[in-house]
């Protein structure tokens, strides 16, 4: 339950033959001979796992949308459903879920056919606290955060995401890692540099 | 008068190769000392300037020396410029009695690969050591800064300390070669076909400490001591200023001194020794080249080995350092002193 | 149960006229009068054992007569009792700072978010706003949207013309920004000077470990006094609190201790739970999975304080080293909670999102390997005659200065006192799972230093037994459900979580000491009043009387064996 811990003391034999540093110097020289660990950013990247937690998109409607949820939205706030476009059904319960709403600001547009569809929408980037909140609150797995970790800007104006720019990174999310399975991390070389003393070996993967 | 002038050339062309090569190496050893600490740390070091980072000493240099150079307000700005040059100038003059190698024949002029063979080398080279201390006095007081000022005392403290330990410890080599010449103390040992740190093995890591202390080396970085300190004297130094501090102590010095020790205790440009026996020169292709060449691997050897401790302990505290210098090490080097005194010239003479 | 009984203290009844006991089920309460509060602290410090300090501070109730309800905090680690002691002023209290030093903090943090005034107090000075700032933020009518006469200084961009509209209109920022004279006044209001040379040691120094100003006063390099002025980093996370929904504040439970910030959700998150009553119904895959992210969290908090505090004292290698291994533990909570350093993973009632595929696998490879680690770094270090030197018999604690100045953590265990909430009131898994409480004996920077290595092989072991259990349960859900789901809707995002009338004081075990949450409720979605009790700056207050006849030197061993992050001291 309780243990204790306690200092023990050098020995003359450690003291006057310096034990203790030729103990810290083995050691060293030792990791000296080693390979190397570091990934030489920015010339080499580490792919981010695929729950990483980064800069926001919108899912493009491709015909794997969460059903039966997608189409009760839809239905529910008449959303003209586009393919390609953005699956956002102005619920706006991604505002509601944030801790610092005024970064959100979303509109929808009436179209002439009565139909609505969202025509703003801005996340303030500066603002954002990366909790993901939003992106557990969207009903139709629209909002979610992509591997995109390089978001230093200029301006702060270059810091505002808007409609496009989140369709864009929707669309090439979906291009590259919708389909990946749910893993801790895919295997590449970097990491591999970092992990090998372990020797993890990480499940196959089942496509 | 001919005489005269072939010494004039050769000397000058002596002093224009050791200030050259000095300064050059000084500025690799830091590519040196960063990859050594890189591959310590599982990091590959300086990578992207030149192949494998080669050409990063001059890209260092290049941002240091553009730099914008600021002065600290109130500061004194004679003494602020005078410190580096007492840091830089007794730091390089100590290379004028460090002997390369043996004598040898060029163009039948007899040429020693030192720059003078004064007969007080030793006591010259520890009078230049002790310099120091004012350069970093200097730079501490005219810094206008309490962190300044810190660091410069407790250099200054370790400075005093340590002299008088390097110099009893430098005794027992002295008392067994009989002279203070560096040149002749190599040939001693060699004569007497005896490294002096087989006889002197306690004064020798004496004098290693002593050496790490004297060029604020872990453990004894207490006047650079970051954490605490941020940098210590050289603080409110900015671009090639700042570079210059390290340089000189860290390098230049180190360098130096390690060459002191090789000279005193490690044989000077002597292959390997098997002691009262003779020599063993695995090297010996390397005909007359051999002798220059050992002398550079040890010193090398030497200074690895400080880079390998830098980046392996912790540091002492201030007062822990003074209280090793009086408490342990001085009465050691006496005890040497006194032992070496009655055993030599039974030995000997 | 971690709360006293309330029939232990009818014998105080018979003293303490107008001594009121109530007993819930989230907590216990004494209510006293403003006028023998002191009196009766004392006599639950001395005859009733309650010798440790977890808390002060105050809440504020713009309607009533009078105005705050201050409640004293305190724990009998003995017998594991926690009892809560409430007074009413109107905005005057005698000062605790005999009894407890570390009230004399707490004080000052009420007399600067509060303006409660303290009779007796030595130094009463603002905690962590600047002298001349006239408003008192926690209180109720402190307006929220600024001043309108104020402005922040302007931003490049409206400097350069930039037409700013929309998400990008700053300019409703009205705010007040201390000048260097406001700082300097600040500086000026501290204890009277005592030597000749001050240092300004921080607030931008890499040897504070963040944004924290010492002032030593020096002779030589002997510091004769030392002084601190905290709120570099102040952002007013309990103001926050109150204006943000119960699941909301998860977020700024990680940027208050940045280091450990999976920890700090635990912490915040069991509270809440135990408000609502709802501890049972999380279920048993979101408590393990919980606690072993924590205790990879413990690690990863060790190894900055290993490496850190190594490279204070010069072993710079040390610092990769560690850093190496932490990287590891970074890419496993990346993988699994998707970010490295403001987490958000716990939620109300379970986790966000279960483990991925081939979690376990990695963690094992990770604590397969990490004793090894562990034991190169001791080999360097723990035996070495410079790192023994530098170490021990500095900055003794002793048991009683952990009661006097409230101190919890590692450092109450480096001093012997076994104070661990893991053991003393288990929360999630700890309960189920065995390990060991590594005590000290000297109190000593070594024994800190020798107890936090071993929290760490401790760690392991928690982790190795979570994951025995969690290979167990692949499928099963890692989310509570509620019977009755329109009575308490428990929904990812947490909207319409509504919390009952309450109040409760509930703890976890940081890396860095006991991480409390004071919560207040009125009903409804939003807390009325959150007091977050930080292990660091009840650690740190011990700081100045460690720091008395040392040198310099010692000022970073000490500093970074206490280890306080800033970020939970100023909040």
């Amino acid at each position: 339950m309780v243990k204790r811990v306690f200092e023990r003391p050098l020995s003359w034999i450690e003291r006057i033959f310096f034990i203790d540093f030729i103990r810290g110097l083995s050691i060293t020289i030792r990791h000296a001979f080693r390979r190397t660990i570091t990934t030489h950013y920015p010339y080499e990247k580490l792919v981010p796992p695929k729950r990483f937690r980064g800069f926001f998109g919108h899912k493009v409607v491709d015909g794997k949308e969460p059903q039966p949820a997608f189409d009760e939205w839809v239905e529910r706030f008449k959303i003209k459903v586009e393919v390609g476009k953005s699956r956002c059904v102005v619920c706006m319960l991604c505002k509601r879920a944030c801790p610092v709403p005024q970064l959100f600001e979303i509109e929808g547009e009436k179209l002439p056919d009565g139909r609505r569809r969202v025509s703003v929408f801005n996340m303030n980037m500066m603002l954002c606290t990366f909790c993901g909140f939003c992106v557990d609150a969207c009903p139709v797995d629209c909002l979610f955060q992509s591997d995109i970790h390089e978001t230093a800007s200029y301006t702060r104006r270059d810091a505002v995401l808007n409609l496009e720019i989140l369709e864009k990174i929707g669309r090439d999310w979906q291009r590259r890692r919708e389909e990946e399975p749910d893993r801790i991390w895919i295997d590449d070389k970097n990491r591999e540099r970092l992990w090998y003393e372990n020797s993890v070996k990480l499940p196959e993967v089942k496509r | 008068m001919e005489g005269f002038v072939a010494w004039l050339i050769i000397t000058l062309i002596k002093i224009l190769v050791i200030l050259a090569v000095v300064l050059g190496v000084g500025a690799y050893l830091t590519l040196l000392e960063r990859k050594v600490a890189a591959h310590i740390q599982r990091r590959p070091g300086p990578m992207v300037v030149g192949w494998h980072g080669l050409l990063q000493p001059l890209a260092d240099g290049l941002k240091l020396l553009t730099k914008e150079d600021l002065f600290p307000r109130y500061g004194n700005k004679f003494l602020y410029n005078l410190a580096l040059v007492m840091a830089l100038v007794p730091a390089t003059l100590v290379f004028a009695v460090i002997p390369f190698g043996p004598e040898f024949e060029l163009f039948g002029i007899k040429i020693k690969p030192m720059l003078t063979d004064v007969n007080i080398g030793i006591l010259l080279v520890f009078a230049l050591g002790s310099m120091a201390v004012f350069s970093i006095a200097l730079a501490g007081w005219a810094s206008n800064s309490k962190y300044a000022l810190i660091g410069s005392m407790r250099k200054a403290g370790i400075i005093v300390s340590y002299e008088v330990v390097i110099t009893f410890a430098v005794m027992g080599p002295i008392i067994l070669a009989g002279t203070l010449s560096t040149y002749d103390i190599v040939q001693k040992q060699i004569d007497q076909k005896l490294w002096y740190i087989w006889l002197q093995p306690i004064a020798f890591v004496v004098y290693m400490f002593a050496m790490l202390a004297e060029t604020g080396r872990v453990p004894f970085d207490v006047q650079e001591a970051e954490a605490e300190l941020v940098t210590g004297f050289t603080v409110e130094y900015g671009g090639m200023k700042f570079g210059l501090f390290p340089l000189v102590e860290w390098y230049i010095e180190v360098l130096s001194l390690s060459a002191i020790a090789v000279v005193l205790f490690l044989g000077g440009w002597s292959p390997i020794n098997i002691p009262f026996l003779g020599f063993l020169d695995p090297l010996f292709f390397l005909g007359p080249l051999s002798p220059f060449v050992w002398f550079i691997l040890k010193v090398s050897l030497l200074f690895l080995f400080v880079l390998w401790l830098h980046w392996t302990l912790p540091r002492y505290r201030i007062d822990q350092i003074a209280e090793t210098a009086w408490k342990v090490m001085l009465p050691l080097t006496f005890v040497n002193l006194v032992f070496t005194a009655i055993i030599a010239p039974l030995i000997w003479r | 149960m971690p709360w006293a009984k309330g029939e232990e203290f009818l014998d105080l009844k018979e003293r303490f006229k107008g001594l009121e006991i109530e007993e819930k089920a989230t907590i216990t309460i004494l209510r006293i009068d403003k006028s023998q509060l002191i009196d009766l602290l004392k006599a639950l410090k001395e005859e009733k054992g309650f010798k440790l300090f977890i808390d002060h501070s105050v809440v504020d109730f713009p309607d009533k007569k009078p105005r705050f309800e201050a409640f004293y905090i305190l724990y009998k680690v003995d017998e594991k009792k926690r009892i809560v002691v409430k007074t009413w002023t109107d905005g005057e209290l005698p000062s605790i700072e005999k009894l407890w030093f570390a009230g004399k903090w707490a004080e000052r943090e009420c007399y600067d978010m509060f303006g409660i005034r303290y009779e007796g107090h030595e130094n009463l000075v603002r905690a962590f706003m600047w002298e001349t700032y006239q408003h008192y933020p926690l209180r109720k009518d402190f307006p929220l949207e600024g001043y309108a006469t104020e402005y922040l200084p302007s931003l490049n961009e409206v400097l350069w013309g930039d037409n700013l509209q929309g998400l990008m209109n700053y300019d409703r920022m009205h705010t007040y920004v201390p000048t260097l004279e406001d700082l300097e006044i600040t500086e000026k209001k501290r204890l009277k000077k005592k030597a000749q040379i001050v240092l300004n040691w921080g607030p931008l120094h890499p040897g504070t470990h963040g944004t924290m100003w010492f002032l030593f006063d020096l002779e030589g390099e002997r510091v004769y006094q030392c002084d601190v002025i905290l709120g570099q980093l102040h952002r007013g996370v309990e103001k926050l609190a109150e204006n943000e929904m119960y699941n909301q504040f998860l977020v700024y439970t990680d940027r208050m201790d940045y280091l450990s910030a999976l920890c700090s959700n635990q912490a915040w998150v069991v509270a809440v739970e135990r408000l609502l009553g709802i501890e049972d119904l999380v279920p048993e895959k979101a408590k393990y999975i919980r606690t072993m992210m924590s205790e990879l969290q413990r690690i990863n908090s060790h190894l900055l304080w290993l490496g850190t505090y190594a490279l204070d004292l010069g072993a710079l290698t040390i610092f990769l080293y560690t850093f190496k291994e932490r990287e590891k533990l970074m890419d496993i909570i990346e993988g699994i909670t998707g970010a490295r350093l403001t987490i958000s993973y716990t939620r109300i009632g379970g986790v966000r999102m279960d483990l991925p595929e081939g979690a376990l696998e990695v963690i094992r490879a990770f604590i397969k390997r990490f004793p090894k680690e562990l034991e190169e770094w001791e080999r360097i270090l723990s035996r070495n005659r410079i790192w023994l030197r530098r170490n021990i018999g500095v900055g003794v604690i002793s048991k009683e200065d952990v009661y006097f100045y409230g101190l919890t953590g590692p450092v109450a265990r480096g001093s012997g006192v076994p104070y661990d909430l893991r053991k003393f009131e288990p929360y999630d898994a700890y309960g189920w799972v065995e390990f060991d409480i590594p005590v000290g004996e000297n109190g000593d920077v070594y024994d800190r230093y020798l107890v936090r290595l071993e929290e760490m092989r401790q760690s392991l072991r928690i982790i190795e037994q979570c994951l025995n259990a969690l290979e167990k349960m692949k499928k099963a859900p890692f989310f509570a459900e509620s019977p009755d789901p329109k009575k308490l809707k428990l929904s990812l995002d947490g909207i319409g979580l509504k919390v009952p009338e309450g109040e409760i004081y509930s703890s976890g075990e940081n890396p860095r000491g006991e991480l409390g949450f004071y919560i207040y409720s009125k009903g409804g979605i939003k807390p009325y009043r959150v007091k977050i009790r930080p292990g660091s700056m009840y650690n740190l207050c011990i700081y100045p009387k460690l720091m008395k006849d040392r040198v310099i030197a010692d000022a970073v061993t000490v500093l970074a064996s206490l280890d306080p992050v800033v970020g939970e001291i100023d909040r």
